[in-house]
């Protein structure tokens, strides 16, 4: 009723039923509004099917509503204070000192003291939850208002667990947490229909910033539902895959959020030896072990017209993998489309077909290899299929497969695999080209090595400024000596696009600076939910 | 007291029965899940894979209780089953027991407004082709039945969908209550105009094959000697119909009906996954992707016994339609359980060819 009467949403109940009738039929999105609506319903998906925990991982995309973080991520990325008032790292790296506000409290009336956050983050460490927190060796309340959190080892990039763990209350923390969460972020839970819709509402005793809007209602419906109650006008915001974004929608505005999203193809960096892992996969591949051939591929592509080819235009060349963030070096990447200059490099290299069937050889090893790609992903097999089209007049075959993860968990350190990647926590970055990390899970499939970029990677890792922090990060892409992992460098990596995160939004909803979002495509867009504005 | 002895024997019989495949369900659906591709752990933690280090993931596998040995993680789990703990659910961060009464709470409303429906419908376009047998009422109404039983929930769901609630406007196009409403103020209205459309795309499922054994039946019935008698005597084609006809084309659309029950919950998971309806079925497919073991074998254990009891009820009502099939059924156990009496002597043959028994649940 309110909903109707306030902003001419539909809601199918008895007595509002004809009215909804009318409403849906012209399928026009309802604009009776004068003043602006207390209540906004977005469907942008991410559902926690395990509620609303911090320590198993709830909140580390996007808005974690019910909870704050000690710090956050501001607009452009850097690094502000939130919960905490101050931080500081230790000579060593291994202790951290926070000191808190205090005048957080917790939405049941308990302030929120160090003691809480020392609880929060050592119950994270042992959760066996979806947040890495293993780091950390203690956490130690050290009075009121400071806490210790002591780690085994340094890391730079334990400043986001800061960020990224919301503070939950000790008093009030057990198995029911996750379903009626207690916490001193911007918002309280209402209403949490399971499969359906999470409704909250603004804490007016929250310290920060206050949202605009009274109430959220976030509906968890598939795309095509999402899609058909924007159509419908019964929702504010809903996320849309690039391929309907072109769909115009009566009311509504497309936004495209630039993202590190990211899709590239990792080339085994080593010969095939006939080693293999202790699973029995093999390791290694002839052809891509060769500089020269990693490199020519990464000038050829013509990535944008991937992006114009297989994104419809939504998303962005990738030179790297965290293009755009703040530890990115702009210096790594290269002029591609570059057939000519690709050619160039296979000559000198050697690289020549001397039996005229098209594909090079050297020293009797033909150019080819096999590019896998998860079967399920058309967006994977259309940039697949693209990029050995591509790369053909170059003289380098390549066969793009489609296979199941079984498949590619046996074959990702001998085959080109296409990976997707992304997040604003350069471990990943770390994780991708340590010599430390080959074979480990997903990461370093290549079982690239390189002395200089480890050294990089772990004086980043080890830094306590962030500066410093930084500094080394983009090293590790490119020295400005002609070292780096980047494609100018070793070229481990044929990074190929950066998807772009679309949403439909009414023309009233004001969604602030808008910031690079992380892979995952939906609930990112909550980062700065208390500061969205209606205008209207 | 032979009576109250015989029903004893009877249920207790079923309860082994009951134990014996629930016993059976839960190996061949423990030795699925071990032997499945997906890993658990890879399926937690999704795209979450680049933050997850080798460490957080011992944590997790410690925690979903991978660590140990297939075997001896069935042995727990029985032993904390016979103890009636179904364990926790790792997806949904709960106890399985809370997860599946709380989800199968709302597929009931779809179920059983579905079965019903189908019930109905399905039996009065049945009787009613059957009686028209030949001319274009049974025409329209068999072709009809062959339609909707070669289509698939999940299409005919969606085209549902995509008239009524998108094109439309007149049904909601998700889940069981409308958005944004808080709980209390819902109306029983608000959650029947929710639950039409589903309900309506579930019913498909059921109604095809009782359209046809009930016309099947009715036209067997038609065409026997009592009817020909009664007719004979005057009687209406009306009268004969609700006095000879019903009742005899009644039984295989019962029995049908209860032991579609297992058919209706495999539909449900479809077309609550169309609708966003947060039944049970949508809750067995994140077990499944989620490789959520125990709550997959809870969902399991609890599937079986609603399907073993709708085909005992069928069986039950459908004797009291057809008293050939308690004496046929009474004939039956007797050898099996070794301790009745001498058989009864053999009865003429059937004053009416036997009713299409069919099998049960998953004949087709």
């Amino acid at each position: 009723m309110r909903a109707v009467q306030k902003f001419g949403r539909p809601v199918a109940g008895a007595v509002v039923l004809a009215t909804a009738l009318t409403a849906c039929g012209g399928g026009s999105p309802s604009t009776t509004a004068e003043a602006a609506p207390t209540e906004l319903v977005l469907a942008i998906g991410g559902e926690p099917e395990d509620g609303y925990d911090p320590t198993l991982g709830w909140g580390q995309y996007g808005s974690p509503l019910f909870q704050s973080t000690l710090l956050a991520r501001d607009a452009d990325l850097g690094v502000v204070p939130d919960l905490a008032t101050d931080w500081s790292v230790s000579e060593d790296g291994l202790v951290w000192t926070v000191d808190i506000r205090t005048d957080a409290r917790f939405t049941d009336g308990e302030p929120v003291t160090a003691g809480d956050v020392a609880y929060t983050f050592t119950t994270a460490s042992r959760s066996g939850g979806l947040t890495d927190v293993t780091a950390l060796r203690e956490a130690v309340a050290v009075d009121d208002d400071t806490v210790e959190l002591r780690l085994e080892r340094p890391q730079s990039t334990f400043v986001n667990r800061l960020i990224s763990l919301g503070i939950v209350p000790e008093h009030a923390h057990g198995p029911d947490y996750a379903r009626n969460p207690v916490g001193s972020g911007p918002f309280e839970l209402v209403q949490w229909d399971e499969g359906q819709q999470l409704i909250v509402e603004r804490n007016d005793d929250y310290y920060g910033e206050q949202p605009d809007f009274e109430r959220i209602v976030f509906q968890f419906t598939g795309e095509d539902a999402s899609i058909a109650a924007a159509s419908a006008g019964q929702v504010d915001m809903a996320a849309v895959p690039a391929q309907l974004a072109p769909t115009q929608v009566p009311g509504m505005r497309l936004v495209e959020v630039e993202s590190v999203d990211n899709r590239g193809i990792t080339f085994p960096y080593v010969p095939d030896t006939g080693r293999t892992t202790d699973d029995g996969a093999p390791i290694g591949n002839d052809v891509t072990a060769d500089l020269a051939v990693r490199r020519a591929i990464n000038l050829a592509i013509d990535r944008q017209a991937l992006v114009d080819g297989v994104l419809e235009g939504y998303g962005s060349p990738a030179t790297g993998p965290v293009d755009g963030l703040p530890w990115y070096e702009p210096d790594s990447a290269i002029e591609d489309a570059d057939l000519d200059g690709a050619e160039e490099l296979l000559e000198e290299a050697g690289w020549t077909d001397s039996d005229g069937d098209g594909v090079r050889e050297k020293d009797g090893v033909r150019a080819e290899f096999s590019l896998l790609y998860p079967a399920s992903d058309t967006l994977r097999q259309g940039l697949a299929l693209s990029v050995a089209d591509m790369i053909a007049p170059l003289g380098i075959e390549i066969t793009a497969k489609g296979e199941s993860w079984d498949v590619i968990d046996q074959r990702l350190h001998a085959d080109a695999v296409l990976f997707g990647w992304g997040r604003l926590d350069p471990t990943e970055m770390y994780n991708l080209y340590s010599s430390t990390r080959a074979g480990v899970e997903y990461w370093n499939p290549g079982f690239y090595g390189n002395p200089d970029v480890d050294a990089h990677l772990e004086a980043a890792l080890t830094a306590t400024d962030t500066a410093v922090a930084e500094e080394e990060w983009r090293a590790a892409q490119y020295d400005g000596e002609g070292t780096g992992f980047g494609p100018s460098g070793d070229a481990a990596w044929a990074w190929l696009v950066n998807l772009d995160h679309t949403y439909v939004v009414d023309e009233c909803l004001d969604l602030g600076a808008e910031r690079i979002e992380p892979h995952g495509h939906g609930w990112p867009v909550t980062a700065g939910i208390t500061g969205w504005r209606w205008t209207c | 007291m032979d009576l109250l002895t015989r029903a004893v024997r009877g249920l207790a019989g079923r309860l082994v029965r009951l134990v014996l495949l629930l016993a059976a369900v839960a190996t061949a659906s423990f030795a699925l899940m071990v032997h499945s591709p997906v890993d658990p752990v890879d399926a937690y933690v999704g795209g979450d894979i680049a933050a997850i280090g080798p460490e957080q993931r011992a944590q997790i596998a410690e925690r979903w209780g991978l660590d140990d040995p297939p075997l001896e993680r069935f042995a727990t789990w029985l032993g904390n089953v016979a103890q009636g703990d179904l364990g926790r659910s790792l997806s949904f961060n709960q106890p399985v027991t809370e997860v599946v009464g709380e989800r199968f709470l709302t597929s009931l409303a779809l179920m059983a407004t579905a079965w019903v429906l189908s019930g109905v419908f399905g039996f009065s376009l049945g009787v009613l082709a059957g009686m028209r047998q030949g001319r274009a009422t049974d025409r329209a109404v068999t072709w009809w039945a062959y339609t909707l039983a070669s289509a698939p929930t999940f299409w005919v769901g969606l085209l549902l969908l995509y008239v009524f609630s998108v094109s439309l406007g007149w049904t909601p196009v998700c889940c069981a209550v409308p958005v944004g409403v808080l709980a209390d103020d819902v109306t029983l209205l608000d959650r029947l105009h929710h639950l039409l459309l589903p309900a309506l795309t579930l019913s498909v499922v059921g109604v095809a094959p009782v359209v046809l054994h009930t016309r099947h039946a009715v036209i067997e019935a038609m065409a026997s000697d009592h009817v020909t008698f009664a007719r004979a005597q005057g009687e209406s084609t009306r009268g004969v119909v609700v006095h000879h006809v019903l009742r005899n084309a009644a039984a295989p659309a019962v029995l049908l009906q209860f032991a579609s029950l297992g058919e209706l919950f495999g539909g449900s998971v479809l077309a609550e996954q169309v609708f966003s309806y947060p039944g049970l079925g949508a809750a067995t497919t994140t077990a499944a992707l989620g490789q959520d073991v125990p709550l997959l074998l809870g969902i399991a254990l609890f599937t079986t016994v609603f399907v073993f009891v709708g085909n005992q009820l069928g069986d039950l009502v459908h004797a009291r339609l057809d008293p050939r099939v308690s004496r046929d059924l009474a004939r039956a156990r007797r050898p099996r359980w070794g301790r009745g009496e001498p058989g009864e002597p053999l009865l003429d043959p059937d004053p009416l060819p036997p009713p299409v028994v069919p099998e049960r649940a998953g004949a087709r």
